[in-house]
């Protein structure tokens, strides 16, 4: 056994397009111990419901991330609808659900490119981030932005999908779907890609439990929980939903269930756009949220569950807006997962908890 | 499965055993998050268990408290009790990766427990507003003018004042100009008047 080295690892690292620092402290090539550090980038979003009154912070919310940003967005509308007991209609509530869905297949498909980049197979990459352009492209055509949206408003939405639209949406998908499981394939079935994440970064049920892990991260140490499957707004309608799970708990089974995923976002979306209602995508809101009340919403985002809480204080601004995002609850299980792997190893596990320093620093 | 939320609240000697007994019982830790207030800070707990989040409050925490982690049993705490203690300056003890104060490179100290002057005016209009609806209130049950038939009283400087805090900076000033341009046209109106009235 070797002298005890520390490492350090980022915060500028070539897997790492965010800031995040680790101290590895190794022997013989082996990580005994991992302490990450946050902090580079915190920007007090919170802060700014004192200035930015609860319809102006929507769009506050949706620039905490870029790939989250209509997830937060819907996330944090929910939770003030909750606070001032708003009812938002079924058509509205269907079509966060969409916008929803096709963020997860964007964020999971730019995942699944970042992932082929760090383990070297750069081709695989340019085939995933090529098909995601599709998806930014139904984004375009139905809310005019390709990363932040701005659809959604505290009452529903701002802007309706027509017929037209809907029909387009399912053609596009079903040509996505066809060219997604060929790259699936590879990223399931190639050798060179199961040799770099099988058997790594394993993290056990128990651990995953324990350490309150969230997401496919936890989906993939079997941990059956994912919030879709509590019925909130249009997913209580899903005629079938079983959050898809794993029970290999390495890096290859968090990547098989993004990619499973993928293709269960599509068919939800199939599902919502057959059974859309007709009707108002909207209801106003008036008044404030009253002084002291308080709501709390969960939300799941393509990398897990995040928290939303909303406490009022009579005015048009929030007292308090808290989002806790799913890399803050991933953090400790990341720990766990790094100890005892290979070095080389370490940015791939970085990875396959699929962190976003910005969403946890907010 | 269904999705329900509660909100309690608990005593910071409650704490441990909160801790303990949810463990026990399986629950998933969600999160803790910390409510500037001025009695202190308020924590809450969230844990999650079938569909249920049950949200925890601790009233008032103040910096001479110190309380307990709760990273014994749950590790994912300690992301959040390094976070509440940089942003709200509360004492945690007994943290599994304590980062002593150095978990955010923040450029202010506890920033989340300054008050802006948006949110004291916006505070205090909000009080103002309470008080006199209550006032109106109460007058109108004592039968002595009905509440709707009540003059509108020309707004206090103070309330003006507050109004103009609570606003947009630009429009503020806009305003203020506005009235200063009112109030020396009156004036000058007035000594127009007065002078109109010595030379007759």
């Amino acid at each position: 056994m070797g002298k005890a080295t520390i490492i350090p690892f980022g915060p500028q690292h070539p897997v790492l397009p965010e800031p995040l620092h680790l101290d590895l402290v190794v022997e013989d090539e082996k990580v005994i111990e991992a302490i990450p550090q946050i902090g580079f980038v915190h920007r007090g979003l919170e802060k700014l419901v004192e200035t930015r009154d609860y319809n102006q912070f929507i769009y506050v919310a949706e620039r905490i991330c870029g790939i989250c940003a209509f997830g937060h967005s819907y996330g944090y509308a929910e939770t003030v609808e909750r606070l001032m007991g708003v009812e938002v209609p079924e058509r509205g509530q269907y079509l966060r659900v969409i916008w929803h869905e096709l963020s997860r297949i964007h964020s999971h498909i730019l995942w699944l490119g970042l992932a082929a980049d760090a383990f070297g197979f750069e081709s695989l990459f340019m085939h995933c981030w090529r098909l995601r352009e599709r998806v930014l492209d139904i984004f375009e055509k139905t809310t005019g932005g390709r990363v932040i949206f701005s659809v959604v408003k505290v009452g529903g939405v701002v802007r309706d999908i027509d017929a037209a639209q809907m029909a387009e949406i399912i053609r596009v998908l079903e040509g996505i779907k066809q060219d997604y499981k060929q790259i699936m394939d590879a990223f399931l079935k190639d050798s060179s890609v199961m040799n770099r994440t099988v058997g790594v970064g394993y993290l056990s049920f128990e651990d995953a439990t324990n350490l309150s892990m969230v997401g496919p991260f936890a989906r993939a140490s079997n941990v059956a929980y994912d919030v879709r499957s509590l019925g909130i707004g249009a997913y209580g309608t899903l005629s079938d939903f079983a959050p898809i799970t794993d029970t290999q708990g390495d890096c290859y089974a968090r990547m098989k269930v993004r990619a499973l995923e993928v293709l269960q976002s599509i068919d939800i979306i199939e599902e919502m756009i057959a059974r859309i209602p007709a009707g108002d995508i909207a209801v106003p809101v008036k008044g404030n949220p009253a002084d002291g009340a308080e709501a709390a919403c969960v939300v799941e985002q393509p990398r897990g569950e995040c928290y939303y809480y909303a406490r009022g204080n009579g005015t048009k601004n929030l007292e308090r807006m808290r989002m806790r995002t799913p890399t803050s609850e991933n953090l400790a299980g990341m720990v766990k997962a790094l100890e005892g792997c290979d070095l080389a190893d370490v940015n791939m596990i970085i990875l396959t908890i699929d962190p976003c320093i910005s969403c946890t620093e907010r | 499965m269904g999705f329900a939320t509660e909100f309690t609240t608990i005593t910071l000697p409650e704490l441990p055993e909160l801790n303990r007994q949810r463990k026990a019982e399986g629950w998933r830790f969600v999160q803790l998050l910390g409510v500037n207030t001025e009695a202190g800070v308020d924590l809450i707990y969230s844990f999650m268990k079938d569909g249920l989040l049950v949200n925890s409050k601790i009233e008032g925490v103040t910096k001479d408290q110190v309380v307990p982690s709760i990273t014994d049993n749950f590790l994912a705490a300690f992301v959040f009790e390094n976070e509440t203690h940089d942003l709200f300056g509360v004492n945690f003890e007994g943290i599994a990766i304590d980062f002593g104060g150095n978990f955010y490179a923040l450029a202010q100290k506890e920033p989340m427990t300054i008050i802006s002057p948006e949110q004291k005016a916006a505070r205090e209009k909000a009080r103002k507003i309470a008080e006199a609806k209550a006032a109106k209130e109460k007058a109108a049950k004592a039968g002595d003018t009905p509440a709707q038939e009540q003059p509108k009283a020309a707004p206090a400087a103070d309330e003006l004042e507050a109004k103009l805090a609570g606003m947009d900076p630009e429009k503020a000033a806009k305003v203020r100009a506005a009235m200063e341009a009112k109030a020396k046209k009156e004036a000058a109106r007035k000594a127009e008047a007065a002078n109109d009235g010595e030379g007759a």
